[in-house]
């Protein structure tokens, strides 16, 4: 996901330091396990970027004890054993992220006889000083109470469920990790351009992806502009001007539009969820007002298809405001949006967002012979400067899935395909749809079905509907017959981007055995055999 | 020789830098190096100013005939004069290109030095061309060239050579009742 930002970032503090590393890409916990099962006999100390931080590390992997982690990830809740754990685990997270992390007294207790049920794995507590710190599994065998001890116990736990359960019932995320590891760089000193703009692209990843809320993207943004403004006076005055080879990153308010500086204006505009949703393009009439809508600008239907970099200059000059004035008229107050933007050499200007687009493109590109592995060292490859063929390869694929995924939401939208089931709406995409192979990701399909319900809310009349949450259900492997499940919650202005369909998913799939994987670090993904079950209410 | 390996040779030249660490003298076989403290300015070949400038670890400083007005001064001159005139420095397209490569930020107004560089190497390629015509052309025998780096002796001497080689084949060939063993294929 944004791995690869970090990534970098973690070998070029690497490099300087001449620390030798190995760098494992991987997609889910399973291949996490598998990753850590090859590598845990070469090595003691362990990063783990944007994985392992909302489940029981120990337990999951069982490490050797002198094994430690390094966890920087944007998942949270954060799994109460990884934050209470003081030898093997460390964790690096911002001070002013609230965990909300319950206390230590409520969930655990210095106890020397346990009641219930010990899973096999207590070994690991076992090598810790007995007594002091015992974890109790979540399902206890009910005894009959006869003593107060017993009783106390009881509530105990019982309280501590509930807490646990507040605490883990909805799945957000913390400051993006990219972010962390700039801060990191900076205290160190070791901060540079190259990487405060990956920081600003990791930013960008997760208010693209919908993972924070506006006001985070904000305060984050504000975090950044300081840092680009340190960097930025640190070499230039008017004397001594800068190359114009060196990279400059400049604070932009820029258009919501994306990749319209690499598209003509009028596909960015069709393309784009903000506009597309607004107009309501897959209608005629939606399509009538967009016409209105660039006749009230003045720009000629032939300009706006163009390339934009071969638009007239004149019309290109004040664009952006001239946008904003005409998209108020048109109920678009959002139209612009705080951003950066990078400019090396003369040809090469990108908006953060572009390069978001670009490697989230490359890293579900859908070709058969790719490995997830390769996937990832291209999108490694895209976000470096030293390789813009990629990146541009990247721009045209993350073109092609916007594209596809409008397609795919004019087709949902007009031919009625989702449907109310009670509490939530569903949608499930047939195996001949166009496009459907690019949907067995899961970003690429969380991405669509926030679309989708974007513009089922602007498109329905029914408005109880409009406030239910989306789950969607893709083919994931045809010869397998596996199907790939996506929940998101609903949409509105003020969400606070939290989603309870990790734990939903995992409930529903226990109370109707059917065979899931619940792979993916962002749990509410799953992948389901058995895509009846689904549809019992939860 | 490639030009490669005249950059490698030019990479022994020494250029400044302001490290930001902290280091004792090192003893290379080249020569001592150091100590290095950070802030303070010292003298190290230009291999080892490249690889700290990427890893991050050093500032390096502009030799002093990098400078805007002086390489115009100098530009000014070569166009004047017919022969070549005095170099900054013996590697000085090398340097221009390594430093400017990988230091560009540390270099003030970096894209018109690079031109100006640019300008002078080609007056003075140019007028290499031009005598070495004339040499060929005239048959002299011998000819003197002051001022000359290695770069630029280098991107002309295959050529100059294999041509005068050709020449002489020509003519001794012209003659008759040549010598034995003078036919050969080409």
């Amino acid at each position: 996901m944004r791995y690869e930002n970090l990534v970098f970032k973690y070998s070029a503090l690497f490099h300087c330091d001449q620390i030798q590393y190995t760098l494992v890409p991987v997609t889910g916990w399973q291949d996490l396990g598998t990753a850590f099962l090859e590598h845990k006999e070469q090595f003691r100390y362990f990063v783990l970027i944007n994985c392992g931080a909302n489940v029981d590390l120990l337990e999951m992997l069982q490490p050797d004890d002198d094994s430690i982690f390094f966890i920087c990830d944007t998942h949270r809740p954060v799994d109460v054993v990884n934050v209470y754990n003081d030898t093997q685990i460390k964790l690096l997270i911002k001070q002013d992220d609230d965990l909300g992390v319950p206390s230590y007294d409520d969930i655990f207790r210095d106890d020397d006889d346990e009641e219930g049920d010990d899973s096999g794995n207590e070994s690991d507590e076992g090598s810790e000083p007995s007594g002091k710190r015992r974890r109790f599994d979540e399902y206890l065998v009910l005894l009959i109470l006869s003593t107060m001890t017993e009783l106390m116990l009881m509530f105990h736990l019982f309280h501590r469920r509930e807490i646990l359960f507040d605490y883990e019932q909805y799945e957000y995320h913390g400051t993006s990790a990219a972010m962390m590891f700039f801060e990191l760089a900076w205290v160190l000193t070791k901060d540079t351009k190259d990487m405060l703009w990956w920081a600003v692209i990791g930013l960008t990843d997760q208010w693209v992806h919908d993972k924070i809320t506006h006001m985070k993207y904000v305060t984050d943004i504000a975090t950044m502009q300081r840092h680009v403004s340190r960097h930025n006076h640190r070499n230039e005055d008017e004397e001594n001007s800068l190359s114009i080879d060196c990279m400059r990153i400049s604070f932009e308010y820029d258009l919501r539009l994306t990749l319209y500086q690499h598209w003509s204006l009028y596909e960015s505009i069709c393309n784009s969820c903000y506009t597309s949703c607004s107009f309501k393009l897959w209608t005629l009439n939606g399509q009538k007002k967009l016409q209105e809508f660039l006749a009230d600008m003045g720009l000629p239907l032939k300009q706006v298809r163009q390339k934009f970099n071969s638009m007239d200059m004149s019309i290109k000059e004040n664009l952006r405001d001239v946008i904003e004035e005409s998209s108020n008229k048109y109920g678009m107050k959002d139209i612009r949006i705080q951003t950066f933007g990078v400019h090396f050499g003369f040809k090469n200007r990108f908006l953060a967002s572009d390069m978001v687009h670009a490697a989230a493109a490359l890293l579900e590109s859908a070709e058969k012979d790719e490995s997830n592995s390769d996937n990832f060292i291209k999108a490694l490859d895209a976000l470096s400067r030293s390789n813009l063929e990629r990146l541009h390869s990247g721009i045209d694929l993350a073109k092609k899935k916007l594209m596809a995924v409008q397609q795919t939401v004019a087709s949902c939208i007009c031919t009625n395909l989702i449907l109310s089931q009670g509490p939530f709406l569903y949608c499930y995409l047939m195996e001949g749809t166009p496009d459907v192979k690019l949907f067995s990701k899961p970003m690429a399909l969380t991405l669509l079905c926030k679309y989708l319900l974007k513009a089922f809310v602007h498109s329905t009349r029914n408005k109880r509907c409009r406030l239910l949450p989306l789950i969607m259900a893709a083919p994931k492997d045809v010869d397998k017959g596996t199907v790939i499940v996506v929940g998101i919650p609903p949409e509105s202005e003020t969400s606070d981007k939290k989603n309870f369909f990790g734990r939903a998913f995992e409930k529903a799939a226990e109370s109707t055995s059917s065979r899931t994987l619940h792979d993916h670090f962002d749990t509410s993904s799953k992948f389901i055999y058995n895509i009846c079950s689904i549809l019992h209410p939860l | 020789m490639d030009p490669s390996e005249v950059e490698f040779l030019a990479e022994k030249e020494m250029v400044k830098i302001i490290p930001n660490f902290s280091l004792d003298k090192i003893y290379l076989i080249g020569g001592d190096l150091g100590p290095f403290n950070p802030g303070l300015p010292v003298d190290v070949p230009v291999w080892l100013a490249l690889n700290l400038k990427q890893r991050q670890k050093c500032r390096i400083v502009p030799p002093e005939w990098m400078d805007v007005e002086k390489l115009e001064e100098m530009r000014e001159l070569e166009r004047k004069e017919d022969t070549f005139t005095p170099v900054p420095s013996p590697y000085y397209m090398e340097l221009t290109k390594l430093l400017l490569n990988h230091a560009s930020d540390n270099i003030p107004k970096a894209d018109e030095i690079r031109t100006l560089v640019k300008d002078i190497w080609d007056t003075r390629i140019a007028k290499l061309r031009l005598s070495a015509d004339s040499f060929i052309s005239q048959q002299e025998a011998h000819a003197k060239l002051d001022n000359l780096t290695l770069m630029e002796i280098n991107t002309i001497r295959s050529l100059l050579l294999d041509s005068l080689n050709c020449m002489f084949k020509l003519r001794s060939n012209l003659q008759p009742g040549s010598s034995k063993g003078q036919f050969m294929d080409y």
